[in-house]
């Protein structure tokens, strides 16, 4: 019964017209992740009226391949101009642009190519073999869990502030802040909109995101750029890891795989957040921590591979239990529904052979996406080599219409020009943007459910602590804080009596 | 303690106190549970004690050697020019046809960053060409 489901998913699958889908719907993708502004879901989205005149293979193919597409073409803008493409690669920004600036593009772009298709494997050989007892893990997290998670998430402030750990704090807190704006969550009251209809939605994360680290990274280009000087001409050579430089970021990868999973398994977290965890945990376990923010493999391999990972998370709870995992699994249900599919436990029963099809799909998109990785890496590094005023014009016009395409609003391209702003002053005062960011993607999260958890718990705070998922995420955020603060104080106390004698 | 550490600390310390006063007046929750004000309050203690410990952490810090300045004269002029460019053409946006402005914004830009005419010309309308032509007709976003 089994095999003859497993035989007809694959048949549906492996027709040239269903293949062809899949290459449109990846190359699509790819589009939509490389442009600053364009997301996976949007895409998702966009295209999902296009396939209710095909088959729902077909149909599912190009939607599969956009979703699988986008997110590791989200890194290449990531790495080469320091604009996430999507917000699942905010941390490929960290370490591929420093790669990139430092003369290795090519690397960055392979390195990144090569761990998403790790991270995409990984989490669809573990979406075939473990999909009910991982998307079950997931139903367990109730409101107190998401806000243990996200307290956790913003723990890590003290990993990605390397070194600075107030100064990375307020930058969560600032970001944390700027996420209230808008209507309450919980009783729909307006709160620091000033009057103003287009901030009763808060402010778009993705404008501020493309404004703190597009616009904000160009001006603070300009401020330090001397006269008449010219961008760097960036070497091309090498765009595959050497044997040893795999080697260092084998295990980063397979924990980011693993991490990747995990956390996009669970009802949106999504890749974002994968990433951010996945290249904190990697910086602890690294020999080299102190490269990381700073151009290192391992932090690119880890935020990579996590990022990618989330996406096989994600399907399995969309699929086995009818959850989206993200926000493009959630418009994937719409479109699965649309085609006449339940996606849930019965999902299994009714529709066996379009779950192995659905699989062959993800892994073949995933291929797709490699090679077309691979093989642009050579020609989208060449970009370095472009004059820096002809670059910065082009973020900046990139940035603004991609703000603009996303609601159709000009009051988003206002926001993208005030993070902008914003983050050229971080940066003139030192302050990590990364945090803030990270604020901002974590506030609504926490605040709504810390809220809810109250309310479930009568206002009682220790039920929420008695919670033994939600004590232990409170408890690794408290490790994650405290463990700067102890690493500092101990250099201390060794480096004073050597300093003494 | 360094000037620009000072005024981020102060500013930090400055957002937490108006965070905290202004959700101070958000209407409370209904049965002693959270209202509207009650996240907002929150991040303000937290931001206004985190601020506070960089201004004592910065005083205790020993005084460091006058800096010099990074940004040159004429690096942040073009800054500032650029700034002004792009509020520009954001209140402008909607008023004036939209590969008109665009050309004319790329242009200016370009010649603000020493650009000549000759080469900021041809590549402010290439940019403009590409932005209309990938958006608009090729992934049908409405510009306006």
């Amino acid at each position: 019964m089994m095999s003859s489901e497993i035989g007809a998913g694959l048949a549906a699958v492996l027709a040239w017209d269903v293949l062809l889908f899949l290459l449109a719907g990846t190359l699509l993708g790819a589009v939509f992740g490389a442009l600053p502004g364009l997301t996976a879901t949007m895409g998702v989205a966009l295209l999902t009226p296009l396939t209710f005149w095909v088959s729902t293979e077909k149909g599912l193919a190009m939607l599969i391949g956009i979703y699988c597409g986008a997110i590791p073409a989200g890194g290449i803008p990531a790495v080469l101009l320091n604009i996430p493409g999507t917000p699942a690669s905010i941390a490929a920004a960290w370490d591929g642009y420093p790669l990139a600036r430092s003369g290795r593009p090519g690397l960055a772009l392979g390195v990144n190519a090569l761990f998403a298709f790790l991270g995409q494997f990984v989490s669809i050989v573990f979406l075939a073999l473990a999909a009910f007892p991982l998307a079950s893990f997931g139903l367990r997290f109730g409101p107190a869990e998401y806000f243990a998670l996200a307290v956790f998430g913003l723990s890590l402030m003290a990993g990605v502030s390397s070194g600075r750990l107030l100064e990375g704090l307020l930058a969560g807190c600032l970001g944390l802040a700027l996420a209230t704006v808008g209507l309450d969550p919980m009783t729909a009251h307006p709160r620091f909109t000033f009057g103003s209809a287009e901030l009763l939605d808060g402010l778009a994360f993705v404008p501020a995101m493309i404004g703190l680290f597009g616009l904000g990274e160009v001006l603070a280009r300009m401020m330090e750029r001397s006269p008449g000087a010219a961008a760097a001409p960036a070497a091309l050579s090498r765009i595959r890891p050497s044997w040893p430089q795999w080697r260092r970021m084998a295990a980063p990868g397979l924990l980011g795989s693993g991490i990747g999973t995990l956390v996009g398994a669970i009802p949106a977290a999504g890749g974002d957040l994968a990433s951010v965890i996945a290249w904190e945990q990697a910086r602890r376990l690294s020999r080299r921590p102190q490269e990381f923010g700073g151009g290192s493999l391992e932090g690119l391999a880890a935020s990579a591979s996590a990022a990618n990972a989330a996406i096989g998370g994600a399907m399995t709870t969309m699929l086995t239990l009818g959850i989206p995992g993200d926000a493009p699994s959630a418009v994937l249900i719409g479109a699965l529904l649309i085609h006449g599919v339940q996606p849930g436990p019965l999902l299994f029963r009714d529709h066996g052979a379009l779950v192995y099809s659905i699989l062959l799909l993800m892994l073949l998109a995933a291929v797709l996406i490699l090679a077309i990785g691979l093989a642009g890496a050579r020609p989208l590094a060449r970009a370095l080599r472009i004059p820096e005023p002809w670059l910065w014009a082009a973020v900046i016009l990139l940035g603004i219409v991609g703000s603009y395409a996303l609601n159709n609003s000009v009051a988003d391209v206002w926001v993208m020009f005030g993070a902008g702003l914003l983050g050229l002053l971080c940066r003139k005062a030192g302050l990590p943007v990364g945090p803030l960011v990270l604020g901002l993607i974590l506030g609504p999260m926490m605040e709504s459910n810390l809220r809810r958890a109250l309310i479930l718990s009568r206002g009682d705070w220790l039920g929420i602590l008695r919670r033994p998922l939600t004590a232990a995420l409170l408890g690794a955020a408290a490790v994650s804080l405290a463990w700067p603060v102890w690493k500092a104080w101990r250099t201390r106390s060794y480096s004073a009596p050597s300093a003494k004698a | 303690m360094r000037r620009s550490e000072l005024a981020a600390a102060s500013s930090f310390l400055l957002l937490g106190v108006l965070l905290w006063s202004a959700a101070a007046g958000f209407p409370p929750g209904v049965g002693g549970l959270p209202g509207p004000g009650f996240f907002p309050r929150g991040i303000g203690a937290v931001t206004g004690a985190l601020a506070a410990a960089w201004l004592a952490k910065a005083r205790r810090r020993p005084a460091a050697a006058p800096e010099a300045p990074v940004t040159g004269a004429s690096q942040a002029k073009r800054v500032v020019l650029t700034v002004i460019l792009l509020a520009a053409y954001l209140a402008l946006w909607g008023r004036v046809s939209f590969p008109l402005l665009t050309f004319l914004f790329a242009a200016l830009f370009l010649r603000c960053l020493d650009e000549r005419w000759g080469t900021a010309l041809p590549l402010a309308l290439a940019l403009t060409a590409s932005i209309v032509a990938g958006f608009e007709y090729g992934l049908g976003v409405n510009l306006p």
